[in-house]
């Protein structure tokens, strides 16, 4: 399972954080050239994927492990976000929190589960994300059920307005901006020593240990920090929609995540993004079409799995590198 | 500093799987600085004394002391760190790190960083940067010798290092080594099938066989030990 991103190849091109720069602004011009609030609106959500699927990417990029449970993490968020206001706190350090306790718990979850490898890691990350579904499918009392709840954010929040957050074309800005600041920020994780260090232990766990390095603390550190991305994903949904229901914990949202980890490339920082942006706009499109979107869904996969598996971004660099007067390898 | 008169000392070490002890109350104390041979027909031991030494094996009695400190409690990690270095039987390196990468990770664990000086050494330094995965077979071995070796190890335990390798390449192999032990003071146990790296830079030589020690001596001593030519040596060895 853990070959798709057997031999990830990592980006030591210091020029990337340049091409990172000008795809960033490039994306925040996008607002200002689009005018369709629909586009606007797909494009928002689609860049909200993006990120879960980023963080979901990296755990299969740095540590070599599936999780069926990251779904968890983005819909944590969105929870903590609203029951944090619900309960009075300021939406300014709910906000924060909500980012932080998910992460925090996926470090003390970490801990102990990244000892576990192959089939039974993803089975128990889809378990343990299952077993929050349900706890917020259940308990109506808490989080109102199957129906979700609405979020009472303030008027204002960081000094901004709301309307800031809750508006298609400035929300893709803020989440645009969100995803490129994570791809450079895992870029250079990547780079340092510790990414190093946690590629070596995916490796070769065994001689990572012969050389003098404990292998469980990094490999819970990176599902944390995956987990911290997927967390994130969820704020920015949360502060998109004002709304939250227990179908943001479901495995079938990881499962999604995956998936778009897969069409993208997990082997590059930034395939799951160009993955969960691919997947979003194949549903939609499918969609207008049959309710049998899955199956388009489905069909993408299986092609890129067996005609590109390094994934569409690894098509991308390849060709890049043809024009560039490379290999193309 | 050195509290005891050996380096690295096993005591009554003893493995069993199931009913079979694949090591039967072996105990084997090798002085700082030698180079000390561990030879034996396949299924003798050898590989398994190595993991006991270096806290890969799981269940075992008898005790590991390193410099006169007990060190059976210690996992590989620790034992690593407290100098105590090991390359394996099969290639064990990190193939897709370049191996410079590799290098210098092992190095960080380690009082002092001499990559430079170990890729120079083994010839690696114009692999450096190079994935580990797309060198020749030769230049694997010399990466895993090399994640051995750096950051001076104060025993270094080698599972046959020359494995695979040609008669060529295992004697420039064993002069390096007999090269870096004496420069550097480490201390070897060196597991090999090659009498020709074995005789050539062991001090010392000890022989298992099913588990328990069959002759310890000197090279020429051994040679002239009908027990172990009849069981290891054969007529191989002149």
């Amino acid at each position: 399972m853990t070959d798709i991103a057997a031999a990830p190849s990592r980006s030591r091109n210091v020029g990337f954080p340049a091409v990172l720069a000008v795809l960033g602004a490039a994306g925040c011009a996008l607002p200002f050239l689009v005018q369709s609030p629909l586009l606007l609106t797909l494009m928002t959500q689609a860049t909200i994927n993006a990120v879960l699927a980023t963080g979901v990417g990296f755990l299969l990029r740095q540590n070599g492990t599936v999780s069926f449970g990251h779904a968890a993490f983005f819909g944590l968020a969105a929870y903590a976000t609203a029951l944090l206001i619900k309960f009075g706190l300021p939406a300014e350090l709910a906000i924060v929190l909500a980012v932080v306790l998910p992460t925090l718990l996926a470090l003390l979850l970490g801990v102990v589960i990244v000892r576990i490898t192959g089939v039974a890691f993803s089975m128990l990350t889809l378990a343990v994300a299952q077993a929050f579904h349900e706890l917020f499918l259940k308990w109506r009392e808490l989080a109102n059920g199957d129906d979700g709840m609405a979020i009472a954010f303030p008027a204002k929040v960081f000094g901004l307005d709301i309307a800031i957050f809750q508006q298609p074309a400035s929300m893709f800005l803020v989440c645009w901006l969100a995803l490129v600041g994570v791809i450079l920020g895992l870029w250079l994780l990547a780079r340092s020593r510790f990414g190093t260090l946690t590629l070596a232990i995916r490796e070769n766990e065994e001689r990572a240990r012969y050389i003098g390095y404990r292998t469980v603390l990094p490999r819970a550190i990176i599902y944390a920090i995956s987990a911290a991305v997927c967390a994130l994903g969820g704020l920015l949904f949360a502060l998109y929609n004002g709304f939250v229901s227990p179908g943001t914990l479901h495995w079938s949202l990881s499962g999604e995540a995956l998936i778009m980890a897969i069409i993208g490339g997990p082997r590059l920082i930034w395939g799951p993004a160009l993955g969960g942006v691919i997947f979003f706009f194949i549903k939609n499109a499918a969609g207008d079409f049959t309710d049998h979107w899955p199956a388009v869904i489905g069909i993408t996969l299986i092609l890129v799995t067996v005609l590109l598996p390094r994934g569409v971004g690894g098509l991308l660099v390849w060709l890049g590198r043809r024009a560039g007067g490379g290999r193309g390898e | 500093m050195t509290t005891s008169a050996y380096a690295i000392e096993g005591i009554d070490m003893t493995r069993r799987f199931g009913g079979f002890a694949a090591l039967d109350g072996v105990s084997l104390a090798v002085p700082h600085g030698e180079i000390r041979g561990l030879i034996g027909p396949n299924g003798a031991g050898k590989s398994t004394l190595m993991d006991v030494l270096t806290g890969r094996a799981q269940t075992w009695s008898g005790r590991v002391l390193m410099d006169g400190r007990d060190i059976s409690g210690l996992g590989a990690v620790e034992r690593r760190r407290a100098g105590l270095a090991r390359s394996f039987q099969r290639t064990n390196i990190f193939p897709d790190l370049t191996i410079d990468e590799q290098i210098r990770l092992a190095a960080a664990t380690a009082e002092r960083d001499n990559s430079d000086e170990v890729m120079a050494e083994l010839g690696l330094a114009d692999l450096a940067h190079r994935r580990a995965a797309d060198v020749s077979y030769g230049d694997q071995r010399r990466l895993d010798l090399a994640l051995a070796l750096v950051g001076r190890p104060r025993v270094l335990l080698l599972d046959e290092p020359a494995a695979g390798l040609s008669m060529q390449e295992s004697m420039v192999l064993a002069g390096i080594l007999r090269d870096l032990a004496g420069r550097w003071g480490v201390t070897v146990l060196l597991v090999e099938h090659d009498m020709e790296v074995i005789f050539s830079i062991c001090s010392r030589v000890t022989v298992l066989h099913l588990g328990k020690i069959l002759a310890d001596g000197t090279p020429d001593e051994i040679r002239r030990i009908p027990e172990v030519v009849t069981a290891y040596l054969g007529s191989s060895v002149e």
